[in-house]
């Protein structure tokens, strides 16, 4: 019985220590992580954009410089960040991959079918492999691809306007950043068409 | 200098650290951590980030076990050893995340991937839970290094077969025609394979077959 008990006391106070560690370390990097995941998301949309900005006035810049517009898909509401310079438009996209989901910021130009810029935010992709859609001359393959009326993202080299190359080696990858671009191309790009046709 | 060399060879910590760098090296030896060897070996600045995190994950979470050995039931050891690595995982994790962003997003899912590392366990149960801290530090260090080493000769084989680059420097000609096997994972076997048959040959640390 003593030894039980023993045991007990010992996984609770392991419990309570390694809990309330974990507990303070959230408490004081909280703020940081959401702060430094918003300024990724800010620097995504200005590099869309191509507004230059510095990193410790990136909010300055970004509030001075980007129109939002909410709109609602299937009850989500969305943030569409607008330039009101050239009226291009930015959107946060976000689907699984293979191992997690894929965040990123698609930036479409005026025509609404061009796509600009893609920043990708978040990934768990295998290092190396599908975890090569964050490089940027990869990423740099989307530029001027249009949504006519999809993209395709092709292992067997991209011709025509609306194909991008695939990874070499990562299929899944390829295949489901296919799928979560064109979904939020569909719906998202149509309820913002919407608002302007309310206008 | 052979003095030295000599009254080193007595020096306990010495023998730890050697043991953990070549005569039991976690993967050419023990044969553990395959898991992750494979999956980030197809670069080498992932190699280096994936041995730098575990060597600290390894260390920390040794000492610690080391500290409490006392007072750890034997019943619930392991589970004590997993809160700690997860801990320390968990930990490290947020604090990049809130302080070093870029460095995060470049180690990404790696950092997950250490509570899942046999290595890390394995030192705990092997070393830290019967030793003083003072050796427990040498015998996470030098098995931790133990696995950067072994992780970037195959990082750099591969990188160079599948990517024509070394460290993401372009070394191959523009002619290069890129070996994907070699990104995939049974690259990484072929080129581990050889790697450990090379060292246990050069080393003669192998079984004979006896009549």
């Amino acid at each position: 019985m003593k030894r039980i008990l023993n045991i007990m006391g010992f996984v609770l106070v392991m419990g309570l220590v390694t809990g309330g560690l974990l507990i303070a370390v959230d408490t004081l990097t909280f703020e940081r992580i959401q702060a430094n995941e918003q300024a990724l998301l800010q620097s995504k949309v200005l590099d869309g954009f191509d507004v230059e900005y510095a990193t410790a006035s990136i909010n300055d810049t970004f509030t001075s410089s980007v129109e939002i517009v909410t709109v609602t898909v299937d009850g989500v509401d969305y943030d569409i960040y607008v330039d009101p310079n050239t009226s291009d438009i930015s959107f946060r996209f976000e689907g699984g991959g293979v191992w997690g989901p894929i965040i990123g910021v698609l930036t479409l130009e005026s025509d609404l079918q061009t796509i600009k810029k893609v920043g990708i935010l978040q990934q768990e992709e295998t290092p190396g492999l599908g975890g090569r859609i964050v490089e940027l001359p990869y990423l740099a393959k989307y530029e001027g691809v249009t949504f006519t009326p999809e993209i395709d993202i092709t292992k067997d080299g991209a011709t025509a306007p609306n194909q991008v190359d695939a990874i070499s080696g990562a299929t899944s990858t390829s295949n489901a950043f296919e799928l979560i671009l064109n979904d939020h191309f569909n719906s998202v790009v149509q309820a913002y068409q919407a608002t302007l046709g309310d206008e | 200098m052979k003095k030295f060399w000599l009254k080193l060879q007595y020096k306990k910590w010495f023998n730890i650290t050697k043991d953990g760098l070549l005569k039991e090296n976690p993967i050419i030896v023990a044969v553990l951590g395959i898991c992750s060897a494979l999956a980030v070996t197809n670069r080498v600045e992932n190699a280096i980030a994936m041995g730098l995190a575990v060597t600290f994950v390894v260390t920390a979470s040794s000492l610690v076990v080391s500290a409490i050995r006392n007072f750890i039931p034997s019943r619930v050891r392991m589970i004590t050893y997993m809160v700690i690595i997860s801990s320390f995982v968990i930990m490290v994790q947020m604090f990049l995340e809130a302080y070093f962003p870029v460095i995060a997003a470049a180690l990404g899912a790696y950092l997950g991937l250490i509570v899942t590392n046999c290595i890390v366990m394995g030192r705990a149960e092997a070393f830290a839970v019967k030793n003083p801290m003072r050796y427990t530090f040498f015998d996470g260090i030098a098995n931790s290094l133990g696995y950067m080493w072994v992780l970037v000769v195959v990082a750099s084989v591969r990188e160079i077969l599948a990517f024509g680059t070394f460290f993401n420097i372009q070394i191959m000609s523009d002619n290069w025609v890129p070996w994907t096997t070699m990104a995939l994972a049974p690259g990484g076997f072929f080129i581990l394979g050889l790697l450990i048959w090379g060292v246990r040959e050069w080393a003669k640390n192998f079984d004979v077959a006896t009549e």
